[in-house]
């Protein structure tokens, strides 16, 4: 069981605003989950070589070559609020 | 003519004797998901038109069928990848009216291919579960017998292959989302190597793990949508340069001779506490394997039994990183009234999200949080490494690696959703091909004495697709076929 001020710092990191009910909800169960993994402490993992995930023949570069993008207008069709080519927010300082 | 039950190739050769056409076959399937489909709810948006202008546009180039591997075949796709004009949610209501402004490159190969798009799939939200219970929309339910789940998280892709609303179906899989509910809905169904298939256009997940596969009838469609959808296309730094084999030209009666004395590798003590049913079934499908020749070989995948926790610590880890997008700004689900832009972010993402993928979010954001970082995630990537080497060691011994896929068949809905790990535990067998990145497919193996499906997974070293296809073949042809199936009976739909 994670302690409320736990859970709190967590969500406040996630940026996900939760209900009181939620709070209880998840020092439950991250709890139930964060117990559980504890075995891992338990595996010798000094000599490990570091984990390689990607393809030996994946590039992760391309040319530096400028590609003007056209479609903005496209991507605003998605937005919540917008003005001209922009997306509306908030104010944010004085 | 009823189309539920043909198969890709069927249809490839149906199309080739002009017994009937792309747009016949687009009609009826979609026909019959507008009527049996409430039933199931495997789709969360078709568009007739759409489709049916694709069908009519592909039928124009009749004359280029030859060079068309896809041509005509309508294909369902999970709605974690985009598709140009087609919603993305990922069964999120903080995507609850997003339209994608650009297409998949796997997508975009199968539409090159002569492929028409029949509509998107429901899924556990943001690909985060094994049963379709965690969909915002709704749960998915089991062709086979639908008070049951059809598996998670690419149930509605399943679902919808299982029912005969399509000959196949695109799912994702970060830790068995493809090769699970494969296995429940008595499908074929392929996670690739990572780095096989392109990621450009995918909803991500877990970037080091997620994959785009194929769900299908049969070993030879899957082989084919494999072939066409995979390479690399310019849009994704983790992506082989290397050329995608034609798995199908190896599909025939020379996959018999190549698959003879094949090693194929079984770790016991890793089938403790599966299902007596699951379990007799996987070993009657080892004796078939031995049948066509193959020599099994015990192996041991010491730190297997640690794949849960690596998984949960590093995929959720990533999951915060990739989530963190989805923050009522640019597009998705804004809170109405936010005080100001720090509760726009909070309560958009909090409202937006449901409870197992904010539960993620969490659980990632404390293992990458500052005094934790090296204990949660650092150890994780190390285990992940024993994980990996593992199965190096394996390989030294065997060739394919054989399984059952998951360790039920398909669980009532509602039977698992108050534990989080009793659900986390459907994945055992399947989470180690996504640390490893090796390739894993399910084929259906039989059924249980209450005729719901049971698979076995075969895995296999890197960017050997070949190998697992041409022992999948064999096996599918030994084992013959499956006793009624939910896309067998009367225009399709549910058992």
């Amino acid at each position: 069981m994670l302690s409320r001020d736990e859970v709190l710092k967590i969500a406040r990191l996630a940026k996900l605003s939760l209900t009181e009910k939620e709070i209880e909800f998840y020092q439950q169960r991250l709890g139930r989950i964060l117990t559980y993994v504890e075995e891992l402490n338990a595996l010798a993992t000094a000599d490990t070589s570091v984990v390689r995930t990607i393809p030996k023949d994946a590039v992760a570069f391309r040319e530096d070559r400028p590609m003007p993008f056209s479609d903005v207008r496209e991507l605003l069709k998605n937005a919540p609020a917008s003005e001209a080519d922009s997306f509306l927010l908030p104010q944010v300082m004085e | 003519m009823d189309f539920n039950r043909l198969e890709i190739l069927d249809l490839l050769e149906g199309y080739q004797r002009k017994e009937f056409s792309p747009t016949e076959v687009a009609q009826s399937l979609l026909t019959s998901i507008e009527k049996k489909d409430s039933e199931i709810r495997s789709f969360l948006q078709v568009r007739p038109d759409v489709t049916l202008d694709a069908a009519r546009a592909v039928e124009k180039r009749s004359s280029e069928m030859q060079k068309l591997p896809l041509y005509g075949v309508p294909i369902a796709i999970k709605d974690n990848i985009l598709v140009t004009g087609w919603q993305a949610t990922a069964a999120s209501k903080i995507l609850k009216n997003y339209v994608a402004p650009f297409t998949a490159m796997c997508v975009e190969r199968l539409e090159s291919a002569g492929a028409v798009i029949l509509g998107k799939t429901n899924l556990d939200e943001f690909a985060m579960g094994s049963s379709t219970e965690n969909s915002g929309v709704a749960p998915t339910r089991n062709p086979w017998n639908t008070d049951r789940v059809p598996g998670g998280s690419s149930g509605g892709s399943a679902a919808a292959v299982a029912a005969g609303f399509a000959p196949a179906s695109l799912g994702t899989d970060t830790g068995g989302s493809i090769r699970q509910p494969a296995s429940l809905c008595g499908l074929v169904g392929v996670k690739p190597t990572y780095g096989r298939v392109s990621r450009f256009g995918l909803i991500a997940f877990a970037s080091s793990l997620d994959q785009a596969g194929p769900l299908t009838r049969s070993v030879w469609d899957a082989a084919r949508v494999l072939e066409c959808m995979a390479g690399y296309g310019g849009k994704d730094a983790t992506v082989s340069r290397s050329v995608v084999p034609k798995y199908t030209e190896n599909l025939n009666e020379s996959a018999f001779g190549t698959v003879r004395n094949l090693r194929v590798g079984v770790c016991t003590s890793w089938l403790e506490g599966v299902d007596p049913e699951v379990r007799a079934s996987f070993e009657a499908a080892v004796e078939k394997l031995k049948e066509l020749g193959m020599r099994p070989v015990e192996i041991e995948l010491p730190n297997v039994k640690y794949a849960l926790s690596t998984y949960y610590l590093v995929a959720t880890s990533e999951a915060s990183s990739n989530l963190a997008r989805f923050d009522g700004v640019h597009y998705g689900y804004r809170t109405p009234n936010p005080k100001d832009l720090n509760d726009l972010y909070c309560s958009s993402r909090g409202e937006g999200f449901g409870p197992e993928v904010k539960l993620r979010i969490m659980l990632g954001t404390y293992a990458l949080s500052a005094g934790y970082y090296d204990a949660y995630y650092g150890k994780a990537n190390q285990v992940r490494r024993l994980i990996q080497q593992d199965f190096e060691a394996a390989f030294e011994k065997c060739d394919v690696i054989a399984s059952p896929t998951s360790p039920t068949t398909a669980f009532k809905i509602g039977e698992k959703i108050s534990d989080p790990l009793t659900m986390y535990l459907s994945d055992i067998f399947t989470l180690p091909a996504n640390l490893a990145g090796i390739p894993g497919i399910s084929v259906p193996a039989g059924v249980d004495s209450g005729k719901l499906p049971i698979g076995m997974q075969l895995m296999g070293r890197h960017f050997d697709e070949s190998t697992l296809f041409q022992v999948a073949y064999c096996y599918e042809r030994r084992r013959g076929a499956l006793a009624n199936p939910p896309w067998r009976s009367k225009s399709g739909a549910g058992a």
